[in-house]
């Protein structure tokens, strides 16, 4: 090369090198980060001090039962819960997957649990007092637990069976003492919990709601709709179920872990109930009200997107849309027949139904992307390997003849809401294509749940969703689908297919164990039992849905957590 | 509702129109058949009723659709493209899927798709056919046992009177849409429940037809009970038992005669109210079942729409008004017809 | 007269007590609304519904169930709901009285007002199309589903609208108290009264003027002409007057019905939480201690209403009296 090119290309380089710093060194100026969904430590205080204040409306068709945090099960109070009650751990309070991460809360320490697993010493911090002034001691960390009993939680006798004294509680538990299971030392100011084994889930129980420390006072039934005092950075100041929830400040809060629980934005926090949705979204463009708990309707998703696009925050899920079969009656006990069914859906109209592609996406297995455990794979389409493309209705009906079970009866029954409905009226016209002979049966979304888990209602297909607890494969495989969770002839049985395959509900076990020592291993496993529910077909699964979220123009900081979803009270108003 | 409509010896007709020994009845047609705007009522109503029960046709034949089965992934001609019939929105975030609009092509979407890309139009005379044959059944029922339980109330009196108008009260003050729910869900879930030798299964027209047409017994017996507690004061009443007519002779003769013309008017009326009802069912997701459609069903399915296909709202709605107003309109002209008192009708 | 006044009120206890048994009746039998696992929670064990259902008194015979329920109704007022635990049923109730009346009263005005101007003007103008042309939009009014009715009004008022000058001053929807801002009480009820009369104008116009016009054949009424009274003064002094008494009674019977929340689809297309509100949302919850309240309480005014009517009536004619 002349020495003329040479220098030019040296120039060039230059330039370019320079720019590159040039603009690192603005970029770190104005603090911009690519991470866009977590802010920043040093900017937070800034914001706090800028934006702080205002009160943030939120909107609901409906309140969701029991405040009592103990009890209520609903994801429209555990995103409040977050906000109001601590456990001795926590899910980070950040935006995307680190909202995964299990954090110490009010206990200073993630223990490492000694003695085989089974036994955890938390160290309780010092100086937090709950909202009405008292302050937090080992005695109401014990008598929380012991209330997890006394009020019967829906998971008192599962997730929480498998403490010390648990058996006993779950038997009487009006005289619920936890002996030896929760042990709380006000000289080292430890709290010691003992498993009768070891459980590699424990820190994910300890972290939901039902493990919230409350007053040891609290009355040791639900509350219902008075209030318990809390420690999180709002309270609950006042709960009319046929009006609305104010949240107020938290008087005695301070933060003691930014990660945990960090101090919000707005005053005060309302939910108000009894609008349409299509009124709460009308309310949200017009300014009235900021976010609804809602699914928006699908004919304002087009007026959303195109008029409001910037209010609008769509994030992944980790939860499926699918429609177990009842494997024990006709004719879905025939396991061809339920893999025509699995065949013949065309996923892709489903999708259509729930808002289109930007807002779903088809899926044939239990796991759902980006879960732990999670291999992408789909025999129930036109070329069977890791995707679905298109449903096969040639093999589908292959399969429907050789079942024999052309002509049968089959009513779908789903929730009675639009989208429920719609998905029911799709599969109802997919069963006739096949051969059966289908009706609707859309149910009242307040009793469905319930009507679709117990075997004495004859339940032949429906159409369910499932979001995770925790993030863990056994939360959809094991609770889903294992013999356990089966119970005939109760209103609670979470085995909607009533399906119980001894092999693999062993290799869930193995699984299980496995997990405490070593995740990734059990990981592999659950990606295999995945495979194998897949092809025993108790299910049709339809499409991992993702999740909008709308906010009014004044709404800032938007931040989704993958646990609890919106972080209320990290958005502005002002 | 107090219109009432009291029987008895008509005024001797103008000479010009009347043939001697022409009883009521045959004067009443005549009077009708002048009216004119009720015959123009009668005969919307009518066309209504006959392009409802061409639904078949219009689907096999004009539409070649089939209403009753989802057609998400369906394609439809429009102007000569070929068009999906539920298109993603383009522009902005892309969110949502709208079913097409109206084409007003009646081979090809005429009034659009609806949000499992079925023809709205097919489905409006579908649910036309079940609207009406609702309407139709449910007003028989009350008309028929309102006469019947007023006839036996009024006449009687006594204790009968005082089980049966309670009886009424009971009906009237009942909360009908949880005894509407309730009674669905039971359909829904179970495979459907015998009432003596007739099984009624979920999704058959019966509940309905007989809800609505139960409810709304006391809203006419209570004016005919009253109309036939008056008559059986009444001088010709009174003539008839003196001349030792039996009870059944006096009802059957005397009575029934009467209150029939209150019924008759009642008739069109309650059709309209029956189908109205029915619309207010379907609301609430009871009566008739999907796929099959309703007017109020449908009505039901453009409430989601309403932001983006009203149409799919507004047809039914329409078509609902249309047969109503028709209804009353006759009703009118045959309550006008069937009272002799009034002379001044026919005055400009 | 005292003992048709006694026998009507017993009749009504009995009346009010065949809807409270059928309720619970209808309620039990229905699959799927045992209230217990919906109390307990999601995915709660076996052993948690068996206390729930002691706790509540749901293991407990069907007749012992009532008349603890009427007992908790009537007598101690502490009824609670089975879907929001704690939440006490009888200040729910009382809290939505207010705004029914809020809702009705206003409607009721309206449709007096122009019921009454309606049905006037097309019996004086009796055979001509003003006549028919008023009594066909008082017929348009009832043909409209009152819920799609509503809807429109929302789609057009606080959506489509909703910026220009002819809607911007429309609240969000929902009720203000009158204590609160009685400017904000009657924006926020204007829309849902005219929708909620409309479907009552028509009826009320219609009725006014058959009664008018029946009248006119009276003996009283060709008399008033005879003595050379002219047709209007006829009509406003002498006609009108009784012709009242069919549109008063229906009044009454209506305004009973939408006292005890009848209203119930208007209240829920415009969020307001009344008692109709109130027993749709207990339906669609199945919540039988709210169901209860609401339908007993409609039942008594529905009830009530009849009631004062059919003495009303029996006031005026003594041959009544006798049912």
């Amino acid at each position: 090369m002349a020495v003329a090119q040479k220098e030019e290309i040296v120039r060039r380089t230059t330039t370019i090198f320079l720019a590159l710093c040039l603009i690192a060194l603005v970029a770190a100026a104005t603090g911009y980060s690519f991470r866009s969904t977590t802010p920043q430590r040093v900017s937070r205080t800034a914001a706090l001090q800028d934006h702080r204040g205002g009160t943030l409306k939120l909107l609901a068709k409906a309140a969701a039962g029991t405040i009592d945090p103990q009890v209520n099960y609903t994801l429209e109070y555990w995103q409040l819960f977050q906000d109001t009650y601590d456990g001795l751990l926590g899910f980070q309070k950040a935006g995307g997957s680190l909202a995964f991460n299990v954090v110490p809360d009010l206990s200073s320490n993630l223990p490492v649990p000694t003695n085989g697993g089974k036994t955890w010493v938390f160290h309780l911090r010092k100086g937090i007092k709950f909202s009405n002034g008292q302050p937090v001691t080992v005695n109401d960390v014990v008598a929380s637990f012991q209330r997890i009993y006394k009020v019967k939680g829906p998971n008192a006798g599962s997730f929480y069976a498998g403490i010390v004294g648990a058996t006993a509680c779950n038997k009487t538990p009006a005289t619920c003492t936890l002996k030896g299971g929760v042990v709380g030392n006000a000289a080292t100011n430890t709290v010691t919990i003992n498993l009768v084994k070891p459980d590699s889930e424990f820190k994910y129980k300890l972290a939901v709601p039902f493990a919230s420390i409350v007053p040891a006072n609290s009355p040791p039934k639900d509350v219902g709709t008075k209030p318990l005092p809390g420690t999180g950075a709002y309270y609950f100041a006042s709960y009319d179920p046929n009006k609305q929830l104010v949240m107020k400040r938290n008087p005695y809060f301070k933060v003691w872990s930014a990660a945990a629980q960090p101090d919000g934005y707005p005053d005060e926090i309302t939910q108000s109930y009894g609008l349409t949705v299509e009124s709460q979204i009308t309310a949200i463009e017009n300014g009235q009200a900021d976010w609804t708990l809602e699914n928006p309707p699908a004919d304002r998703l087009g007026e959303m997107g195109t008029k409001y696009p910037s209010q609008v925050h769509i994030e992944p899920l980790t939860a499926f849309w699918y429609a177990p079969m009842n494997v024990n009656i006709p004719p879905f006990n025939n396991l061809k027949a339920r893999q025509a069914v699995n065949y013949a859906i065309d996923r892709n109209a489903a999708v259509k139904i729930f808002g289109g592609p930007r807002l779903a996406t088809p899926s044939c297995q239990v796991l759902p992307p980006g879960f732990p455990g999670y291999k992408p794979y789909c025999p129930y389409t036109i070329k069977p390997g890791t995707t679905w493309s298109a449903p096969d209705l040639a093999k589908a009906k292959a399969l429907m003849k050789a079942s024999g079970q052309i002509g049968q009866p089959v009513a779908v029954v789903t929730s009675d809401d639009e989208v429920n409905k719609a998905m029911g009226v799709y599969l109802q016209s997919v069963l006739n294509e096949l051969g059966f002979k289908a009706t609707v049966k859309p149910i009242s979304g307040n009793i469905f749940f319930t009507y679709g888990q117990n075997t004495k209602n004859h339940v032949q297909i429906q159409v369910q969703q499932w979001y995770q607890d925790y993030p863990a494969a056994s939360d959809f495989l094991y609770i889903l689908f294992g013999c356990e969770s089966f119970h005939p002839g109760s209103d609670s049985s979470i085995n909607f297919p009533g399906w119980c395959d001894k092999p693999i509900n062993d290799q869930m076990h193995k699984a299980l164990n496995t997990a405490v020592l070593n995740e990734a291993a059990a990981n592999v496993q659950w990606a295999k039992i995945d495979k194998e529910v897949t092809d025993q077909s108790p299910m049709a699964t339809l499409f991992t849905p993702k999740h909008i979220d709308f906010v009014s123009k004044r709404v800032g900081n938007f931040t989704f957590s993958k646990q609890f979803y919106w972080l209320v009270d990290q958005s502005w108003v002002k | 509702m107090t219109e009432t409509v009291v029987g008895g010896v008509p005024p001797a007709e103008p000479a010009a129109l009347a043939t001697p020994g022409a009883g009521p009845w045959v004067l009443a047609r005549r009077r009708l058949a002048r009216n004119r705007i009720a015959l123009v009522a009668l005969g919307v109503f009518l066309l209504i009723v006959l392009v409802c029960l061409a639904a078949p046709i219009y689907a096999h034949d004009i539409a070649h659709t089939d209403p009753f089965r989802s057609n998400l992934n369906g394609t439809t001609v429009v102007n000569g493209k070929t068009v999906p019939v539920m298109q993603q929105t383009t522009g902005g975030l892309g969110l949502g899927e709208t079913p097409i609009g109206p084409t007003w092509d009646p081979a090809h979407y005429f009034l659009g798709a609806d949000s499992q890309g079925r023809d709205v139009a097919a489905r409006l005379l579908y649910g036309g056919r079940n609207s009406l044959m609702i309407g139709i059944s449910a007003a028989l029922i009350t008309c028929i046992l309102a006469t019947v339980i007023a006839i036996v109330a009024g006449f009687f009196g006594g204790v009968t009177d005082g089980v049966l108008s309670r009886g009424l009260d009971v009906i009237w003050a009942f909360p009908v849409f949880l005894l509407a729910i309730c009674l669905s869900t039971v359909l829904l879930t179970s495979g459907g429940f015998a009432l003596g030798p007739v099984t009624i299964q979920a999704g058959s027209l019966v509940l309905p037809i007989l809800i609505i047409g139960i409810v709304y017994i006391p809203y006419v017996a209570r004016p005919i009970r009253g109309e036939v507690l008056s008559l059986r004061r009444r001088d010709f009443v009174e003539a008839a038992e003196g001349l030792g007519a039996s009870d059944w002779r006096l009802l059957w003769s005397e009575i029934l005669p009467n209150v029939t013309t209150t019924a008759i008017v009642f008739f069109p009326i309650m059709i309209a109210l029956a189908m109205l009802t029915e619309a207010a069912l379907s609301f609430l997701s009871i009566g008739v079942q999907p796929p099959a459609a309703s007017w109020g069903t449908i009505i039901n399915d453009g409430q989601g729409l309403l932001y983006t296909r009203p149409v799919v709202a507004l047809a039914p709605g329409i078509a609902i008004v249309l047969t109503v107003l028709a209804l009353n309109v006759f009703g009118d002209g045959v309550r006008d017809a069937l009272d002799p008192r009034a002379k001044h009708r026919s005055r400009g | 007269m005292p003992r048709f006044v006694l026998f009507r009120f017993a009749s009504m206890l009995f009346v009010l007590f065949s809807i409270s048994v059928l309720v619970f009746l209808i309620f039990f039998a229905t699959p799927g609304v045992d209230p217990a696992a919906r109390i307990a929670g999601r995915e709660a064990d076996q052993q948690t519904l068996r206390q729930v259902r002691h706790d509540f008194g749901l293991d407990k015979p069907m007749p012992v169930q009532y008349v603890l329920m009427m007992k908790k109704l009537f007598i101690t007022r502490d009824l609670t709901s089975y879907v929001n635990r704690g939440a006490k049923v009888w200040p729910q109730i009382t809290e939505a009285i207010p705004v029914t009346l809020s809702l009705i009263l206003g409607a009721s005005v309206i449709w007096i007002l122009f019921s009454v101007a309606m049905g006037l003007v097309a019996a004086v103008s009796r055979g001509t199309p003003v006549d028919a042309g008023v009594m066909v939009l008082g017929l348009i009014g009832i043909s409209m589903p009152v819920f799609w009715l509503g809807e429109m009004v929302n789609l057009v008022s606080q959506s489509r609208f909703h910026d220009t000058f002819l809607f911007s001053w429309v609240p969000p929807l929902g009720y203000v108290p009158f204590t609160v801002s009685p400017v904000g009480w009657f924006k926020a009820l204007l829309l849902p009264w005219i929708t909620l009369s409309i479907l009552y104008i028509g009826i009320y116009a219609r009725v006014l003027r058959s009664s008018l016009i029946e009248s006119q054949s009276q003996d009283y009424v060709r008399t008033a002409h005879a003595k050379g009274l002219t047709g209007s003064r006829v009509l406003l002094r002498h006609s009108l007057r009784t012709s009242m008494l069919a549109y008063v009674s229906l009044f009454g019977l209506d305004f009973g019905a939408l006292v005890g929340g009848a209203a119930l689809l208007t209240e829920v297309v415009f969020n307001l939480h009344g008692i109709g509100w109130l027993t749709y949302e207990s339906l669609q919850n199945f919540d039988l201690p709210v169901i209860m309240a609401t339908v007993m309480y409609a039942a008594f005014f529905v009830v009530a209403a009849n009631a004062v009517v059919d003495l009303f009536y029996a006031g005026l004619d003594p041959r009544v009296r006798r049912a």
